[in-house]
């Protein structure tokens, strides 16, 4: 019988590569016991390790890659171009389409993936939604791709990030820049940008301990239920305007608020990587543009130089002094 | 959703009536639009309902079927949401012109029934980690008015009350393989609770306030809103789900406003609901009342 082992891979930050995380319901009480629990209040609200770099791709004009911890997410916007559904031109502001793919290799579950596209990028454009100047391309559409390369959590946030970028690089209006975090409660603990396995607790248990654990204490206890829940925001801090606020799971109204508060305070500190990053874009591009003008310059100072010449010695005399000898043949 | 021309002044004066708490038809910010309840239309399903409110018509049907439960969760049943946005509601639904619409109502459907704090799967489980139910909810809009996503959840919740359940026993297990028999009496069943089943409020914001249940012009003058799903658990208000739509964004503050209202407003629903489906109950025998239904 063939035994497929699983192997750690020690570039990837302790994450192990497995297929099918959770099998059995023991499978999520160990993985549960495995995790390092930050208790109730997590006291560091930043970001993962950030990679991220605008233009990447040289065949469309805006793209970005983010590496937030293990995700890897690469998005692409083209220009606006003019829309095919007549229907949809009766509206009075451009249209957003996005479109996630998962890389065949970007995740063990392969039976959800179609589910998890369509509900990426249907969350996905109603997130950018408020953030790009709509009403700068009338009737036309904007189509905007997102590539997940590795799932490792976060991937709603990690892509609005990625977006975000792209199209400041691809030159398209927008009223500000868009950060999204991820916050999580699971079992009394705050997980802030939950790795793929938190999420898949979640996810794939669905707060079932929460109703077995009801029934292990007392039948008559009317105890608070076991909140279980994420939640998603996104949001543009120059104004403290929220773009988006996805949340799933059930939670009072005071857990919500308070993982609210801890996404934001992510959000905040997202932003200045964002914005170091655009700058240094900038800056790298400038400098490109300088030397390509320095390039052009000297080509034309040189074809200058030729036409003088021309001018001064007359054509036979100039062919004759620009034709050099040729070192191999001997006369 | 349906595509409502309004010129500025239009709007505008919506946008002052919004500020007086004096809305176009009279209502105030918190008002629902009149609605109509029935259930138990549709003979071939195991549930059924149909609301109207105001201009807005949902037809939900509710099929019941036996599977086999995820292996995660043995003990859990399984629920599946399907809308169709027919062409008959508006123009714009025809031929794929309502899908986007109808895959936005499903995936904010599953998102509020995902929780099982929500909705009890247990009382759909049969044979743990062999068999479970299945149910197939089905709504049909058949009108647009405005307000889809309170009017379908209130549909889906009144037709999840009415269901009913096939009494199952089981016979001799054949290696390992249990035999179910489900009764042919119709009045033999089980009734599913849907006291902690969630609701969706829509809290849409005007200018700088916000109200409920928007009509189809005051949606075309807002700029976002937030459906909100609001489950009742022992007498508190508990989310369990929400999301931002409209195209626009707004201030941390003003959502905390929107998601109180929509917290308060959904407790109301979800009681007032309640009321109303134990009054239908109650309304058998003589004090049947004559045919009311369109579908009668």
């Amino acid at each position: 019988m063939l035994r497929v082992t699983q192997t750690k891979n020690a570039l990837l930050d302790g994450a192990t590569i497995a297929e099918d995380l959770y099998t059995t319901p023991k499978d999520c009480e160990e993985g549960f016991e495995s995790l390092e629990l930050p208790g109730k209040n997590p006291k560091k609200l930043s970001p993962r390790s950030t990679f991220l770099r605008a233009g990447v791709l040289t065949t469309v004009r805006g793209s970005a890659y983010m590496e937030y911890g293990n995700t890897k997410v690469m998005a692409i916007v083209a220009p606006p171009h003019e829309m095919m559904r007549a229907t949809a031109r009766r509206m009075n502001m451009g249209v957003i389409n996005c479109f996630v793919n998962f890389a065949a290799f970007a995740t063990g579950e392969l039976e959800s993936v179609p589910e998890r596209e369509k509900h990426l990028g249907s969350m996905l454009s109603k997130a950018l939604e408020p953030v790009v100047c709509r009403t700068e391309f009338l009737n036309f559409q904007l189509d905007i791709r997102v590539l997940i390369l590795d799932d490792d959590g976060c991937l709603l946030s990690t892509a609005i990030n990625c977006c975000g970028v792209a199209l400041v690089e691809c030159g398209i209006s927008t009223y500000d820049l868009v950060t999204a975090s991820t916050a999580c409660i699971y079992r009394d603990n705050v997980f802030l940008n939950p790795t793929a396995k938190e999420e898949e607790l979640l996810r794939k248990h669905r707060g079932g301990h929460a109703l077995a654990g009801s029934e292990n204490s007392s039948s008559t206890s009317t105890g608070a239920p076991q909140e279980h829940g994420l939640i998603t925001t996104a949001s543009m801090d120059t104004f403290d305007q929220l773009a988006q606020c996805q949340q799933c799971g059930y939670l009072s109204p005071g857990t919500y608020v308070k993982l609210l508060d801890y996404t934001l305070a992510i959000n905040k500190s997202l932003r200045q990587i964002i914005r170091r990053v655009l700058t240094a874009r900038i800056k790298e591009q400038h400098e490109l543009d300088v030397r390509e003008k320095a390039e052009s310059a000297l080509e034309d100072q040189r074809l200058a130089e030729i036409i003088e010449r021309l001018g001064r010695q007359g054509l036979d005399e100039f062919i004759q002094s620009t034709i050099k000898e040729d070192p191999f043949v001997k006369r | 959703m349906a595509y409502v021309a309004l010129s500025e002044a239009e709007k505008t004066f919506i946008l002052h009536g919004v500020e007086e708490d004096f809305r176009c038809d009279g209502r105030s910010r918190r008002d629902y639009r009149p609605m109509e309840l029935e259930t138990g239309l549709v003979s071939n399903a195991s549930g059924s309902a149909r609301l109207r409110l105001a201009n807005t018509d949902i037809l939900v049907g509710i099929k019941t079927e036996i599977d086999v439960p995820d292996p995660l969760t043995p003990e859990f049943g399984k629920l599946e949401f399907f809308v169709d946005c027919s062409a008959n509601a508006t123009p714009e639904f025809e031929g794929r012109g309502g899908s986007d619409l109808a895959q936005e109502l499903v995936l904010a459907l599953e998102n509020a029934y995902e929780s099982p704090l929500a909705f009890d799967y247990r009382t759909l489980c049969l044979i743990p980690g062999q068999q479970c139910w299945k149910l197939y909810i089905d709504i049909l809009i058949l009108e647009c008015g405005g307000n889809l996503h309170d009017a379908v959840s209130l549909a889906a919740k009144a037709a999840l009350h009415n269901t009913k359940l096939p009494q199952v026993t089981a016979s001799l297990l054949d290696a390992g393989v249990t035999d179910l028999i489900i009764s042919d009496n119709p009045y033999d069943c089980t009734r599913l609770t849907i006291d902690t089943v969630p609701l969706l409020v829509t809290v849409c914001k005007i200018g700088d306030y916000c109200l409920v249940d928007p009509s189809a012009e005051e949606e075309a003058c807002s700029t976002v809103s937030i459906v909100v799903s609001v489950s009742m658990r022992n007498g508190e208000a508990f989310l369990s789900g929400s999301h931002m739509t409209g195209g626009g964004a707004m201030h941390r503050d003003t959502m905390r406003n929107c998601l109180n209202l929509g917290l308060s407003i959904g407790e109301q629903l979800n009681t007032l609901l309640a009321k109303v489906l134990k009054q239908e109950e109650e309304r058998v025998g003589p004090k049947r009342p004559k045919t009311v239904g369109f579908l009668k």
